[in-house]
């Protein structure tokens, strides 16, 4: 099609799914998911091992392809438009629970490699962006090093650094700090507070229930592909309403 | 109680104590590594007893002294070749600008084993201007080229420093340049120089012009045939796939062989193709096979992750394949590289089953011709491993130095 890509009807909601659903072979994954996202808000998405969380956020900038239903972003559907995607891509930042660094490069060149060659930044330009980033992180001095010199809560950092590099409107988040010891989690998470704060749109997959708490405007809560409760953080730890929720939340809460 | 913020920050402990006691720990750490050791330097020294006998009291070095610049040109020079005119300092054209380049990348790089390796050959050559060779068999021409490099080197080393020539891209185009202007100089036949016909090339030289011609495209054409091979088009990779099996599995003798038959069929009739660039074709086909499933094994190595991560900042697929997975793919099987480079190398000495002379045979031939050297082949073959294990010792190197500067295993 060479049309233009049909507009969101909610121009307020950055991200769109309607009724999307995803198989792995026959394996249905993501069943049914219906939501949106509005600009500047934080949701966190929660549930049990295998329910289709990274699978979720994924769909957001076609890391997986979804089979059924749409997905708009920014008002651009998700289609295999090579240029939609990569356009979306672009605007859409992402930092994996297993950072993901590339690790022939220095710090300062993971940071500016996709600003130089996608954005088609001049160097200097792109290094001062970068070092700013690293400030504001908190690691200023590891700009010359490579990740594997660097600590787990440090590479997560520059993890969101380098995806910040591209001044994405969205930020997904798939278990940032899984992967981490408790004191590494503790700066990760600042360093998304701060986010939070400056208004950025985040999805966040994540078990911190103090985190949400305090960040998220809304909680998701998926099982077995589907969206079995979402709402405002108090309402969903004090107050849940279906019961898979009730047990969920049990049993990472006594964990 | 825990001391930790008052505690003195020491110094580390020392390493070893001294020669003596890595000795204890190393040679004598138990009985039976004390009996090994002392029944491995027996062995060592009967072994260099005999050898060093041999090579300064009973070998006859005579024969190596008398094939003396043929080992590097082959029958470049000789009358039949080069007739009416002394074409000797073609070759040495190409060494100094080899030389020179050397000069340039050490400027660049300021690497140390680029440094190295840039005195060694400037000295190495230098040093053959003081063979004890008459002036009727080795003249001051010929010496005073060979001196050159070193003032060469020199040169090379000022033209990467304080001119445009000064960044490593350009100075790969100048290598280019400066090989294909070799080639050119070798076969001669404009301003008067006579031309040399391809098949009188010999000796070192061809095996460095076929193994350097051989690495050079091996690596792009290796490369493509493994990222074909990963190609989501079905026929792009069934030609890829059907491309590397074939290759392999023929010996690259018998490639070599049909290269004088099935290669013409590629181009068009009375095409100028001659015996060696035939073989180099075949070479580098050949090499170019193994050299992609090297570089699939290392693409297939790499975290999924990697990719992802890229593609999810706005990379494209080709800069993603271009910036993230194939350096950390090609850096990952760098020793396998080397060791396919180093078996290449030796590889060319397969020429002589299409009539050239390399190095191994010029040797041969050399025997063949007279016969009263026939005695003392043995020095003569001694000494041609000697140089292959020279040339490809320096390989084995310079990738070990590579792994290490770009962190192989590290990080
Ligand atoms: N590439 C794939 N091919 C086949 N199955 C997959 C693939 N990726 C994920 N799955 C399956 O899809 C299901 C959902 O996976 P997903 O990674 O989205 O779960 P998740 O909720 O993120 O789980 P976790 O908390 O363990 O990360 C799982 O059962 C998983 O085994
Ligand atoms: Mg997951």
């Amino acid at each position: 099609m060479t049309t233009a890509p049909e507009e969101t009807p909610a121009s307020d909601d950055i991200i769109v799914f309607k009724d999307v659903h995803k198989w792995f072979g026959s394996f249905h994954v993501l069943r049914g998911i219906t939501t949106s996202v509005r600009r500047g808000e934080k949701v966190v998405i929660m549930g049990p091992s295998g329910s289709g969380k990274s699978t979720f956020i994924r769909a957001v900038n076609r890391l997986e392809e979804h089979q059924r239903g749409q997905i708009f972003v920014d008002g651009v559907e998700m289609t295999n438009d090579v240029r939609h995607i990569d356009a979306i891509r672009r605007d859409v930042g992402m930092v994996f629970q297993s950072f993901n660094l590339f690790p022939h490069l220095s710090v300062i060149n993971n940071i500016t490699l996709a600003p130089i060659k996608v954005r088609k930044l001049p160097r200097r330009e792109a290094e001062q962006a970068a070092r700013a980033l690293l400030e504001r992180v908190g690691i200023p001095e590891q700009a010359e090093k490579y990740p594997a010199e660097l600590s787990g809560g440090q590479q997560q950092r520059v993890a969101i650094a380098r995806a910040l590099a591209m001044q994405p409107n969205v930020m997904l988040f798939d278990e940032p700090t899984s992967a981490l010891d408790p004191e590494m989690i503790r700066e990760v998470l600042d360093v998304m507070r701060e986010l939070a704060r400056s208004g950025m749109t985040m999805m966040i997959v994540t078990h911190e229930i103090g985190f949400a708490r305090e960040a998220a405007d809304r909680v998701i809560f998926m099982d077995e592909g589907t969206i079995v409760e979402e709402g405002p953080p108090k309402e969903f730890f004090i107050n849940p309403k279906e019961e898979r929720t009730k047990l969920f939340l049990h049993q990472i809460l006594t964990h | 109680m825990a001391q930790t913020v008052n505690a003195p920050t020491l110094p580390p402990p020392p390493l070893s104590a001294g020669a003596l006691g890595w000795a204890r720990e190393n040679l004598f750490g138990s009985r039976l590594s004390g009996a090994l050791t002392l029944v491995s330097a027996a062995a060592i020294a009967v072994g260099l007893w005999f050898s060093l006998a041999w090579i300064f009291f009973s070998a006859d070095w005579e024969v190596i002294v008398k094939l003396g610049g043929r080992f590097v040109i082959g029958q470049y020079n000789a009358e039949t070749s080069c007739p009416g005119q002394n074409c000797f300092w073609r070759p040495q054209a190409g060494l100094l600008m080899a030389t020179a380049l050397l000069g340039v990348f050490w400027a660049i790089t300021a690497s140390v084993s680029v440094k190295r390796a840039a005195f060694a050959v400037a000295l190495t050559s230098a040093a053959f201007a003081f063979l004890p060779y008459s002036l009727n068999e080795m003249g001051w021409d010929v010496r005073l080229l060979l001196l050159a490099n070193v003032p060469a080197l020199g040169a090379g080393w000022a033209i990467g420093r304080h001119t445009p020539l000064n960044t490593p891209s350009r100075a790969i185009i100048a290598s280019v340049g400066a090989f294909l202007l070799t080639l050119l100089l070798l076969r001669g036949g404009f301003l008067g120089l006579e031309p040399v016909v391809v098949e009188k090339w010999g000796g070192l030289m061809l095996n460095i012009l076929l193994a350097l011609t051989g690495i050079v495209f091996s690596f792009p054409l290796g490369v493509g045939l493994a990222l074909g091979r990963r190609s989501n088009l079905p026929v792009l990779k069934l030609l890829c796939v059907f491309f590397i099996e074939v290759m392999r599995g023929m010996p690259l003798i018998t490639l070599l062989f049909m290269s004088q038959v099935l290669v013409p069929l590629a181009f068009p009739e009375n095409f100028p193709l001659n015996s060696v660039t035939r073989a180099a074709i075949v070479i580098i086909l050949f090499s170019a096979a193994y050299m992609a499933e090297n570089v699939r094994g290392g693409l297939q190595s790499l975290h999924p992750g990697q990719a992802q991560a890229s593609r999810a900042l706005g990379l494209a697929a080709w800069q993603t394949t271009l910036f993230i997975s194939l350096p950390q793919a090609i850096r990952n099987v760098i020793p396998a590289l080397a060791n396919q480079f180093i078996a290449l190398f030796k590889d060319t000495s397969l020429v002589y089953i299409i009539a050239m002379l390399d190095i191994v045979q010029i040797g041969r031939a050399f025997i063949q011709g007279n016969t009263e050297y026939l005695l003392h082949a043995r020095e003569l073959f001694i000494f041609i491993a000697v140089v292959f294990w020279v040339f490809t010792y320096a390989m084995s190197y310079f990738s070990k130095r590579l792994e290490t500067h770009l962190g192989v295993g590290q990080r």
